[in-house]
């Protein structure tokens, strides 16, 4: 035998024994001969068309058999239901299709014929493969059953071959037939024939296939006598419409047609765990997390993308590559894909953000501005873009409730969230209702005795709160109470987490939906929890003429610059982009007084001020002074950012847009470049805790608070209460500031809110009547805890003084939690601290490093992370004089985020 | 002799309470084996202890944790944020003796 044949038959031997491809090395061991050659005979066999090469390293190969090749199916885990199930979860158009593929697998005795439909790189390939997994896994067919694909197209100009491979032919059937040879049909028994692109297959073959289907057997060309009977499923595929005459004769035949949707189909939450797959896939080859920053992820999700998830996953796979090759030519720390990476067309997907902002914002909600991909860390639990539309909304919002717990975000910030959705949800729920549900489609789904009560509630509202109702409360109001009776009547809870918020907003509407509530207890002889009034309340605020059009309010956002175009052209840029007019402009030509500036610059902001503050972005000079005076003078919240540049204006006025506090967007810039200053500032100093109260009325009122949390809180030394009486804000504001420099001001106790970002504020009323005292008494045992855990430390440590490490290293933690996007649980935070604290002294004395297990691994994982962390701790480590080592370093990156909230 | 087991990310801080948590045994005359391991040696002990206790550091292995010691009916838990950070040593002996009743 030649040595070349020697070579292909080694091939097969290792081929069928690993099922999978061969390189050259294996078979130069196998054969013994030099690798080399062995590489040149395979070439060679290449060349001939003999066998298959699959590029990678190594580079591997397969024989070809004429083309038919046994597919590598991906070996069988115990896990396919699972997996299954996580694909209907993450991908909900599939939920049919998949449906449909397990009653076709299970449809007894052995399944039904399936013809696939979809567009290119609708991923018809893989789901036939699933099919046969799904076959496998319910035990339908055995566990070495064969899955052979076929392509009718591969040999399209030759209809007869076509033929010959699916049927097999007889010996002497046409010339060069020289031996029996059985057909894909016959070497499928058993199992599953997968034919693609069956619209290819001729009339003839067509024909002898539907013979197959019917009766169960087959003839081989040029047989005439015995059929063979097998026992395969078919599962075909096509993309031609399915409409179309050819397939008139398949979907005729066969009993199955399964429609896979097309990637523009696919709601954006779908295709973006689609991008996940696909860039962890990459991550998983490469063996390190893959960064990506959102833009990229943007366009991702929103470029026009013909040839589907195929061509998705090729992009997307072009992309890693070079953020790669970038990565090794350019040195970086980490791999990280931004714009300059993704092909030209899915650039341009960056331009259509406009249309689809409002779902991406909501994919990308508390995400951080570069996402962490790794294939070893499984997709987080989908809570951002859940779609409450057809659901009864109290078990979306116990659902979404649920989530949060369970991945252990604390009650406070639940409320926050849930409070947002309430909102949003609510203005859907009635803007949604419209004119179409008519009063006779209200009584079919809702009880008249209901209706009746409706009208006379709406009746008590409208005279008690002298306003009018439009018919869409009154619909709204039906299904509400319907709803909210079936569930009363079932023992199902009632949660409104904002309650008492909402009975101080609107004391009146309350007080109506008390009444309210007593009357439709009376009527159904039920109980109504109170919770369940919080939400009648709302029904009874809402204004009829506020639902249609008219938003939440927003903060303003208002540009000045000096220059005769500068602020009106950087805003048209802006409010062009976001695709919203929300940005004003003011022009102030050189020229110009500033005095007759600020007083134009007072009149837009009172004009634009919607009860929730007005963002002044200024250029520099006197501009810079404006917020405070407008503040002071109108009493409305302004806060100003300077050296503004377009791209800073076209965040803020985004963040503006999607409701965002001011004192939100504010800080998020505040801290742009200040903050690692600001921490050596405050490393510097010793402070002693405060808590201010005041009062703006006049003299008395502050001390009585004082008094007042004296009394009841336990007494202590480390906490002083400072009243301040101060009839001017601005003064008031400096005066805080103040007592910054040397204090830790821990709460702010008022009458009125006074909007100082990063101290928390108790309003007076709640310390007398409310949770006050219960949520200042938190903040103080809280810092009381720090203050013994730092004397406990004092003892503890030898080289660094605990009190103070303690502070420094809490800055530390706070900065971090910013860098990274995190937030650390409380429950935690001691514990780290105390961990940092220990290894700060070690190090100081001299200590070595710890080694961590797998460095390198964790370092593919989370080196941004790290470097990171790294930053953060560079005022702690020049204080000290101490050197935190990689290794260190991969254990505090582990504790932060191994206890994130999120994760 | 009760065995406890501390588990914290690398055994720095949990070494010295180790020691207190000693102290405060014999002062009470409990015969007590006490030792601290790093997060990866833990498994290695799982044959020989009575009880073990996480630093608040490390809370995010209770659940893997529990569930691998939930058949040899072995109480796991985090050590209370505050005792662990002033390092009272009496005060976690305490905990672990309230979980081994």
């Amino acid at each position: 035998m030649k040595k070349i044949d020697q070579v292909y038959e080694a091939l097969e031997k290792l081929e069928k024994k690993f099922n999978r491809g061969i390189s050259a090395y294996e078979i130069s061991q196998l054969l013994n001969i030099n690798r080399a050659n062995v590489s040149r005979y395979l070439n060679h066999l290449y060349v001939e068309g003999r066998i298959n090469k699959i590029e990678g390293r190594p580079v591997l190969f397969n024989t070809k058999d004429d083309q038919q090749k046994i597919e590598n199916i991906t070996p069988l885990t115990q896990t396919l239901e699972s997996s299954i199930n996580k694909i209907t979860l993450q991908q909900q158009s599939l939920q049919v299709p998949i449906q449909q593929a397990k009653a076709a697998i299970l449809y007894p005795p052995r399944g039904l014929h399936t013809l696939i439909l979809g567009e290119t790189g609708v991923g018809k390939s893989l789901f036939a493969e699933l099919m046969y997994q799904l076959a496998i896994e319910s035990k339908v067919i055995e566990i070495e059953a064969p899955f052979i694909r076929f392509n009718c197209a591969d040999y399209a100009d030759n209809p007869q071959l076509v033929m010959a491979q699916i049927f097999g032919v007889k010996k002497g059937a046409y010339t060069g037939a020289d031996k029996d040879k059985d057909g894909l049909l016959k070497r499928a028994d058993g199992g599953i024939l997968f034919l693609d692109e069956i619209h290819r297959l001729s009339p003839q073959g067509q024909e002898m296939l539907f013979t197959y289907i019917d009766t169960g057997a087959f003839r081989p060309l040029g047989e005439t006598e015995k059929a063979i009977s097998v026992k395969v499923q078919i599962i075909a595929a096509t993309t031609e419409d399915p409409q179309s005459c050819l397939l008139n004769t398949f979907t005729r035949r066969i009993p199955m047609l399964i429609t896979l949707p097309a990637l523009r189909d696919k709601s954006l939450t779908e295709r973006y765990y689609l991008i996940e797959y696909f860039i962890k896939k990459e991550s998983k080859r490469i063996g390190k997390s893959i960064y990506v920053n959102k833009n990229s992820l943007i366009s991702l999700l929103l470029y026009d993308c013909p040839s589907n998830i195929g061509q998705l996953g090729s992009d997307i796979q072009l992309a890693c590559a070079k953020a790669f090759v970038n990565y090794k030519s350019k040195r970086e720390d980490y791999i990280l894909i931004s714009q300059s990476d993704l092909p030209q067309h899915v650039k341009k997907g960056m331009m259509r953000i406009n249309e689809l902002r409002e779902e991406v914002d909501q994919l990308f909600k508390q995400k951080g501005d570069i996402l962490r991909f790794n294939h070893k860390e499984d997709a987080l639990p989908n809570i951002k873009g859940e779609n409450f539309d057809n659901e009864d909304f109290y078990d979306a919002i116990e659902k979404k409730l649920q989530t949060l717990k369970d991945s252990g975000i604390d009650a406070e910030e639940i409320n926050q969230i849930i409070n947002i959705d309430i909102e949003s949800h609510f203005q859907k729920y009635l803007g949604n209702l419209h004119e179409d549900i008519r009063i006779q489609e209200i009584s079919k789904i809702v009880d008249v005795e209901v209706l009746e009560i409706v009208e006379n509630i709406l009746q008590l509202a409208e005279d008690t709160l002298k306003r009018k109702y439009d018919k869409k409360i009154y619909y709204g109001l039906a299904l509400h109470i319907h709803g909210f009776i079936e569930r009363i009547k079932k023992g199902v809870k009632i949660y409104h987490p904002k309650l008492n918020l909402i009975r101080v907003e609107y004391p009146d509407e309350f007080l109506v939906a008390m009444e309210a509530v007593k009357m439709i207890d009376k009527r159904f002889h039920i109980q109504t929890p109170l919770d369940e009034i919080g939400y009648l309340t709302l029904f009874f605020t809402a204004n009829p003429l506020d639902l249609e059009g008219e938003e939440k309010s927003k903060v303003g956002v208002l540009v000045i610059m000096h220059g005769n175009t500068t602020a009106s052209s950087m805003v048209e840029v802006c409010n062009t982009l976001i695709g919203a007019q929300h940005a004003v402009s003011l022009d102030m030509p050189l020229s110009m007084k500033p005095l007759d500036m600020y007083e134009l610059a007072k009149k837009q902001v009172i004009q634009l001020d919607r009860g929730r503050g007005v963002l002044l972005l200024v250029d520099m000079g006197s501009l810079t002074n404006f917020g405070d005076l407008i503040y002071e003078e109108t009493g409305i919240i302004v806060k100003t950012i300077d050296m503004v540049s377009t791209a800073l204006l076209i965040d803020a006025c985004r963040k503006a847009v999607l409701g965002r506090d001011i004192d939100e967007i504010y800080g998020s810039f505040r801290n742009r470049n200040s903050f690692t200053n600001d921490i050596n500032k405050r490393l510097k100093k010793n402070f002693r805790n405060i808590i201010i109260t005041a009062c703006f009325t006049g003299e008395g009122a502050s001390e009585r608070l004082k008094g007042i949390i004296e009394e009841r809180l336990p007494k202590s030394d480390e906490i002083e209460i400072i009243p301040l009486n101060i009839l001017n804000r601005k003064e008031f504001v400096s005066s805080i500031n103040e007592f910054k420099e040397n204090h830790k001001v821990l709460a702010i106790v008022s009458t009125v809110d006074i909007h100082v970002s990063d101290i928390p504020f108790i309003s007076a009323e709640d310390i007398i009547v409310g949770e006050g005292l219960k949520d200042l008494e938190d903040i103080i045992k809280k810092e009381e805890d720090f203050i013994k855990i730092g004397k406990s430390l004092k003892i503890h440590l030898n080289e660094v003084n605990g009190e103070k490490i303690i502070d420094e290293i809490r800055i530390t933690i706070m900065d971090i939690e910013k860098k990274l996007n995190i937030n650390i649980k409380e429950e935690a935070l001691i514990g780290i601290i105390l961990h940092i604290s220990f290894l700060v002294d070690k190090l100081k004395g001299g200590g070595k490093e710890t080694l961590f297990i797998d460095l390198d691994a964790y370092k593919d994982q989370f080196y941004r992370e790290m470097i990171l962390i790294k930053g953060a701790f560079k005022p702690i480590e020049d204080k000290y004089h101490i050197t935190i080592g990689e290794n260190e370093l991969a254990y505090i990156c582990k504790m932060m985020i191994s206890n994130n909230i999120e994760a | 002799m009760k065995k406890i087991m501390l588990v914290c990310s690398a055994g720095m801080s949990t070494s010295l309470l180790v020691t207190k948590m000693n102290n405060a045994a014999v002062k009470k005359g409990i015969s007590a084996e006490i030792f601290a391991v790093s997060e990866t040696d833990a498994k290695k002990h799982f044959d020989n202890i009575d009880v073990v206790l996480l630093g608040p550091q490390v809370r995010y292995l209770l659940n893997k944790i529990e569930k691998l010691l939930a058949e040899k009916k072995i109480p796991v838990a985090v050590i209370e944020s505050i005792n662990y950070g002033t390092m009272n040593g009496e005060a976690v002996l305490d905990q672990a003796l309230r979980l081994l009743e």
